[in-house]
């Protein structure tokens, strides 16, 4: 029997195989390595996101479930959740005893219950709803509260920009 | 492509370097007294000596591993560069000895170190790899020969020039080797203990344990070695800066074994004496799946307090981070007995008739006082207006009004040590037997806490008899005035043991009340009979009513009255006997 790491996410593969949440896409980059998925998430409709597919890299501890994986935006992001080089901050990512915002009660964090496909439908409600307490991107932040039409506008060149349409 | 531009870049500089020194001297040993004498042509010689032990590395590589991933050439690299600096402080301690053969045998060293991280990441990548061919197997199972016997051969060269020259450098490379041996057996036993699990067909749940357990060994010989080294390097030369961050490395990963062990063991303990398995049955119900691993669930399965069935395998391995449920996190460690209790205390606060039905241990616990109730309001009804009675009622009777913390298990054992307040404590086993002496002891606790709430405790004892004996006093002067007004002997006489009629009378009682509000009565008992009557239409509650109602036109002597009395009272648990097989 190979490790449970690995049956747990091939029978992840699997269930997203079969049956796909709607906007999202994620499997192994490379079938020989289980631990490293690709996922394309599409831009929630009625946000100012609407439109884009963003690609997303995830990377597996090899305790998986135990601990959480690793999400990483591949393409340029601005939002008040993303660290400007990509990296995920929500907090079904963390396990409980690491807080990076110190804010995060532990009933919203890890636990193996949790799959790739929540992770992606959190990323995608996190697209749609910003929390602007939690500042991986604090300019971001800023301009969610103060200044909505600027950050739009942005949000519209980067949903350009990952379809390839010139801005 | 660059490497190979290098590299021969370099073969030329040193054909040049050989061809020039061979056209100079003509002969063999004048050239190579020659190149060795100048000192560029010494440094060539060096870039080429340091070029071919990068293209052996890289075939050998490719020979044992193939090629290389991604995390693995991070691995290396970085190892690499620490392992340098370390080398390069190595240097200054050994600075008299300093010549090439010692950069030599060092270089040695850190090329063989190299292949100890690269198997121990290979072996590692074996539990993740979804496909594992023969030829890993024999890649692994020769590399790891290979590097046995070197390390073993260096340990005895290092040991036997230690002991016919006296202390040198060879007591590093000793100990270097020794470290790197143990570094081989336990990829060894890693590697064994993988392809046992891969072989099989099942998961193999003990898998965790043994590599927890080998982890926890070889951490502690490493610990010991490095303490040795140190000790050793102390007397003789300085102290060996070089050393400690591996030392440093070495320890922390041994306590982190060790409170691995710890967490491990305590989860298993948790596992085998607070949960039950699961039974087909439960399997069956919940879908059968363990979330943890998103695998059918066929044995070896646990329930939690909180009802949620997971793989015991699975569970385990998550309890070593947290102790928590993984679906709805309740803290298991906190209230490992309260899932006996939680119903019942759930139940137990707000109502009396509600929780009579039940007749269980805890409840029965809970009789006592409960007994003094019905009398109490039954009293007061008839002689004060209908509000009284309400509020009477709706709080319960008012002395023995408990604090949930306060609630009934406190009467005769000490509170649980974790939560002296809400929620209810959890009520004991019924006999001290089937606990351990730790777990009494830590059932007693003898933290201020616990103190506070053994006193709040006896305090809330007093207060109930107290209360008892407000009560016993009020049936006494109800019983001396039910000899003088008939109306009201049936209730206030009714025996105390009888509860379930007095509970549903009340209980229908305050239905009727909050359901038509009536101006103050004349004849409480009547009322409420007719009121319950009509309003309950189900025999239960009214008939069992009706008994006493009826034993009220009945003539007041004392003897007839008690004969009377008896009669009802056996014809009520007739009554009773008969609705509870019903039922």
């Amino acid at each position: 029997m190979a490790g449970s790491a690995l049956r747990r996410l091939m029978a992840e593969y699997k269930q997203l195989t079969l049956n796909p949440p709607e906007g999202i896409i994620a499997g192994p980059i490379n079938e020989e390595n289980f631990f490293e998925w690709e996922a394309l998430i599409t831009g929630p409709e009625g946000t100012c996101f609407e439109g884009g597919v963003f690609p997303a890299k995830l990377v597996f501890p090899p305790d998986y479930p135990l601990s959480p994986p690793k999400m990483q935006f591949t393409c340029e992001m601005f939002h008040p959740n993303i660290y400007s080089d990509g990296r995920v901050c929500i907090s079904i990512l963390h396990a409980p005893g690491d807080d990076p915002m110190g804010y995060e009660s532990s009933a919203e964090r890890w636990s193996p219950v949790q799959s790739v496909e929540k992770i992606l439908l959190s990323v995608v409600s996190m697209l749609a709803e910003p929390n602007d307490e939690s500042g991986a991107n604090v300019d971001a932040a800023k301009m969610w509260r103060e200044n909505r039409i600027e950050f739009n506008k942005i949000a519209e060149k980067i949903v350009r920009r990952t379809l390839g349409i010139p801005t | 492509m660059r490497s190979l531009s290098i590299s021969l870049l370099s073969l030329t500089l040193t054909l040049l370097v050989v061809a020039n020194a061979y056209y100079q001297k003509k002969q063999f040993y004048p050239s190579v007294v020659y190149i060795t004498k100048s000192n560029p042509s010494m440094a060539v010689i060096y870039i080429q000596a340091f070029i071919c032990v990068w293209i052996t590395g890289k075939i050998m590589r490719k020979i044992f591993f193939g090629q290389l991933r991604t995390t693995e050439f991070e691995h290396l690299m970085e190892r690499s560069w620490y392992a340098v600096t370390e080398t390069c402080l190595a240097f200054t301690v050994f600075r008299d000895d300093f010549n090439p053969k010692f950069v030599a045998v060092f270089t040695l060293l850190l090329f063989l170190k190299s292949f100890h991280w690269l198997a121990e990441d290979r072996v590692d990548y074996m539990e993740r790899s979804p496909v594992i061919s023969w030829l890993f197997h024999l890649r692994i199972l020769s590399l790891l020969l290979l590097l046995g016997c070197l390390d073993l051969h260096f340990i005895q060269h290092a040991y036997l020039s230690t002991v016919t020259k006296g202390a040198s450098v060879q007591l590093v490379f000793g100990f270097e080797y020794a470290i790197l041996l143990t570094v081989v057996i336990n990829i060894a036993i890693k590697y064994g203990l993988h392809s046992v699990d891969l072989n099989s067909e099942t998961p193999w749940d003990n898998k965790a344990v043994f590599l927890l357990y080998t982890e926890l060994v070889m951490g502690l010989i490493k610990v010991i070695l490095y303490f040795a080294f140190v000790a050793i390097m102390v007397r003789i030369y300085t102290l060996p800066l070089f050393a400690f961050r591996p030392m440093y490395y070495t320890i922390r990963n041994f306590k982190k074994a060790f409170s691995d062990v710890i967490l491990s063991r305590r989860a298993i303990h948790n596992m085998n004496t607070l949960y039950p398995d699961a039974s087909p049955e439960e399997l069956q119900a919940a879908d059968n799946v363990c979330i943890i691993c998103r695998e059918e669930m066929t044995t070896a399965s646990k329930k939690l307090p909180c009802n949620h069935i997971f793989h015991t395998a699975c569970l385990r391995s998550w309890f070593q981070r947290q102790q928590t449920c993984p679906t709805c996190r309740l803290n298991i460690l906190r209230n490992p007995t309260n899932n006996n209790t939680r119903p019942a205390a759930a139940a137990a606060p707000p109502r009396p008739p509600q929780a009579a039905p039940f007749m269980n241990p805890f409840f029965a616990g809970q009789n006592p006082f409960q007994m003094f109730q019905p009398p109490n309001m039954d009293n007061q009804a008839p002689q004060q207006p209908r509000p009284a009675e309400n509020g009477g009622e709706q709080n319960g009777a008012p002395p023995p009004q408990p604090q949930p913390g306060a609630n009934m298990p406190p009467f005769v054992f000490p509170p649980f040590p974790f939560m002296p307040f809400l929620p209810p404590p959890p009520m004991p086993p019924q006999n001290f037997a089937s606990l351990s002496t730790e777990e009494l002891q830590r059932m007693e606790g003898n933290e201020r806490e616990n103190v506070e709430a053994r006193i709040l405790c006896l305090k809330n004892i007093q207060m109930l008899l107290d209360a008892a004996v407000v009560m016993m006093q009020q049936y006494s002067t109800t019983v001396l005035l039910s000899n003088q007004v008939p109306t009201t002997s049936s209730n206030a006489t009714t025996p105390p043991p009888n509860l379930f009629s007095t509970n549903n009378a009340s209980w229908s009682n305050s239905q009727g009340q909050s359901e038509t509000p009536r101006v103050a009565k004349v004849a409480p008992t009547t009322n409420v009979q007719s009121n319950s009557s009509s309003e309950n239409g189900e025999g239960s509650s009214s008939d069992v009513f009706d008994k006493p109602t009826t034993s009220k036109e009945g003539p007041s002597l004392d003897a007839s009255q008690v004969s009377q009395e008896e009669e009802i009272r056996r014809r009520r648990l007739q009554k009773f006997e008969q609705q509870t097989e019903s039922e």
